[in-house]
């Protein structure tokens, strides 16, 4: 389905990543945001609010992240198209009901842009040591789908990406920015409602009695239908069966039988499996010269636009180097890496945090190939010339390591190394 | 929980409101498979959350009407209680009061009833006064009952549904034995100032309907807010 042309605010425009967020949104076809304020993401917040009353869209300043993510989940199933935006100390505070919203299959998108962390750590700059948190932030089993943007383009059809993917699989979806992207001011060029694709909410179509809360189709998703309208649902967070209603102990039964049957009748396992299972429609990889590589950067969000100047550097030196750009972040592209892994010497994995997404290349790899992390404390992105030193590390190391390998960077090696004030003549 | 089930029946009966629109939304209690009997839908959330869960639904479908069960609600999520209460959010709120989180193991809670101790060696500290709390957080309609006074409460709940804007009863509720005690040494005393209701050991429990009132709701004041900014060229909340 096309986007309608009253939510598209078509044209080029000159702005920053969380203001085409906003817009992005908004095209997608959002009516609700349940939002706090929070620092680098308020300026989208501020724009869906502007825009919000000519769509017939909403925006609520809740009391606090606790009440917009629950807002959020409301108002997803009364209806419309909803999400909420925060950062690092907001996002944590949401952590219980995204799990609620995976067990209720709502489709809802956070926008997140990271900041340096942990607790309130550095509000203004940028961090991107929340990713594994959006996957396993919440208790009990539950997948998500988490996209990261690198420019303020991307921020613009990322929203829409993560709005479509959504609503196609009734799944949160994360949109994990950082404050780099967030409060980047680019050229941004938002294309003709017809251009636009826009998943449209599934629902239901059948016959009122019949309506099965989670009886799903091939793809394992159900449809949906909207609150207050006679489906007389039963809808929890206890664990619960296709019907919705919760499974309690048997009292009948034996521990054993009864583990058994709760496994059988529990929806559960789908909460994984409709994402496992659809995971090669979902990945979006963009992948550089990786056909004879011998060094592969595997990189994520802000961090792929540095690395990409290290990777041509490393071209001019002679290298041979690719490029593995994470465009989705969760679900997690196992068996590419696992394929790459038998072919290269080494992954070089840059990021601003001291080590998340490089454990989950590692692990993949199987120990076919090294893996080197290019650590960095947040408050500022990499220096080229880090991601650069890695490579050539790789590229001329030839022994086998069991573990990863942290690449030390210069300003460790400052640190470390040097008097103080050469750091500060520096 | 079956027994203020039964009466909100009776609540929802006897209104004139239109079943379909009801969105039951709760926090710790659920109640088992009461949608077809009740013929609405209803909503298990997480603890604490049933409040802000209902404002997004009923921005989202302002035609939607939820009521909110929460149980001894005051520590998780009372801060959604309060701003709800100031944005007059339209949402109806039934305090299932047991004084203690009776559903875990009788736990301290910050309504609790200072002669029924579930810890060891008695309470001590204040228990909450929820229908000040409410009338300060200005909810338009606050009421309380006990479990037995099934005519008047089913009544107060039809009321409540009546009435636009945020509305809170507080129903004494326990079990039968005990609630027994609460009916028996309960006081009607309609429009009591709810600073004078508060539940201590000495003084009997005062019931009745203590605020009625008018305020514009949220949706109202955003509508009329926008529309004195914006005129006509926003698409209104309806």
């Amino acid at each position: 389905m096309k986007a309608n042309p009253n939510d598209v605010f078509t044209g080029i425009y000159y702005i920053d990543g969380d203001v085409a967020a906003a817009y992005g949104a908004l095209a997608a076809g959002c009516k609700f945001l349940g939002g706090y304020p929070i620092t680098p993401s308020t300026e989208a917040a501020e724009a869906f609010a502007r825009k919000a009353p000519y769509v017939g869209a909403q925006f609520i300043q809740m009391e606090d992240e606790l009440g917009s993510i629950a807002s959020v989940l409301g108002a997803s199933w009364a209806g419309k198209k909803s999400m909420t935006i925060t950062s690092g100390p907001g996002y944590s505070l949401m952590m219980e009901n995204i799990g609620l919203g995976a067990a209720m299959e709502i489709p809802f998108i956070i926008i997140n842009i990271q900041r340096g962390g942990p607790s309130t750590g550095v509000p203004t700059s940028t961090g991107q040591a929340d990713i594994m948190q959006s996957r396993w932030g919440s208790n009990g089993d539950y997948e998500v789908i988490a996209l990261a943007p690198d420019s303020p383009q991307e921020s613009f059809e990322f929203t829409i990406k993560a709005f479509n993917l959504a609503e196609r699989y009734r799944v949160p979806v994360m949109l994990m920015a950082d404050e780099c992207v967030g409060h980047m001011t680019e050229k941004v060029v938002i294309p003709e409602a017809s251009e636009i694709e826009v998943e449209p909410r599934r629902f239901y179509k059948g016959k009122k009695e019949d309506y099965i809360p989670y009886k799903r189709d091939k793809d394992l998703v159900s449809p949906l239908v909207r609150a207050g309208e006679g489906y007389k649902l039963y809808i929890t967070g206890l664990t619960h069966d296709e019907k919705g209603y919760p499974i309690l102990n048997n009292k009948s039964l034996p521990d054993i039988t009864k583990a058994t049957v709760k496994n059988k009748k529990s929806t559960n396992q789908f909460l994984v499996d409709k994402i496992r299972k659809n995971k090669d429609d979902i990945i979006e990889l963009q992948e550089q010269d990786l056909e004879d590589a011998e060094v592969v950067i595997v990189s994520y969000g802000i961090t792929s636009r540095v690395a990409y100047r290290a990777y041509e550097q490393a071209k001019k030196q002679g290298i041979k180097v690719g490029m593995l750009r994470l465009v989705t972040v969760w679900p997690f592209p196992d068996e590419k890496i696992t394929e790459l892994a038998k072919s290269v010497k080494g992954f070089v994995v840059p990021e601003i945090n001291y080590g998340q997404i490089v454990f989950e290349v590692d692990r993949c790899s199987h120990g076919q190939a090294n893996t080197i992390l290019v650590p960095h404390g947040g408050a500022s992105v990499h220096k080229p010339e880090d991601i650069l030193g890695a490579i050539k590390q790789i590229a001329t190391d030839d022994k086998k390591y069991d573990n990863v390998i942290e690449y030390t960077t210069s300003l460790e090696k400052l640190i470390f190394k040097g008097s103080l004030t050469e750091i500060i003549n520096k | 929980m079956e027994k203020i089930i039964e009466i909100f029946k009776q609540g929802i009966e006897s209104s004139k409101i239109d079943k379909q629109k009801i969105c039951m939304v709760s926090d710790i209690p659920y109640p088992s498979d009461i949608t077809d009997y009740l013929g609405i839908d209803f909503f298990h959330t997480s603890r604490g959350r049933a409040i802000p869960f209902a404002t997004g639904m009923k921005l989202s479908n302002p035609n939607l009407k939820p009521v909110v069960f929460i149980g001894d609600f005051a520590t998780l999520g009372g801060n959604h209680f309060v701003h709800a209460g100031r944005r007059n959010m339209d949402i109806n709120v039934i305090c299932i009061n047991k004084f203690n989180y009776q559903k875990i193991a009788g736990e301290d809670a910050p309504v609790k009833f200072p002669r029924i101790p579930f810890l060891p060696y008695a309470s001590f500290d204040e228990p909450l006064n929820i229908p000040h709390l409410a009338r300060s957080c200005a909810g338009v309609y606050v009421a309380r009952w006990t479990l037995l006074h099934t005519d008047k409460l089913s009544e107060s709940i039809a009321e409540s549904f009546s009435k636009v804007g945020f509305t809170v009863i507080d129903v004494i509720s326990h079990i039968p034995e005990v609630l027994d005690f609460y009916y028996k040494h309960s006081e009607e005393k309609a429009g009591e100032d709810t600073l004078e209701v508060k539940i201590t050991p000495d003084k009997k429990i005062i019931v009745g309907k203590f605020i009625d009132r008018e305020r514009p709701t949220f949706i109202d004041a955003y509508n009329e807010q926008l529309s004195s900014v914006l005129g006509d060229k926003f698409i209104k909340l309806e």
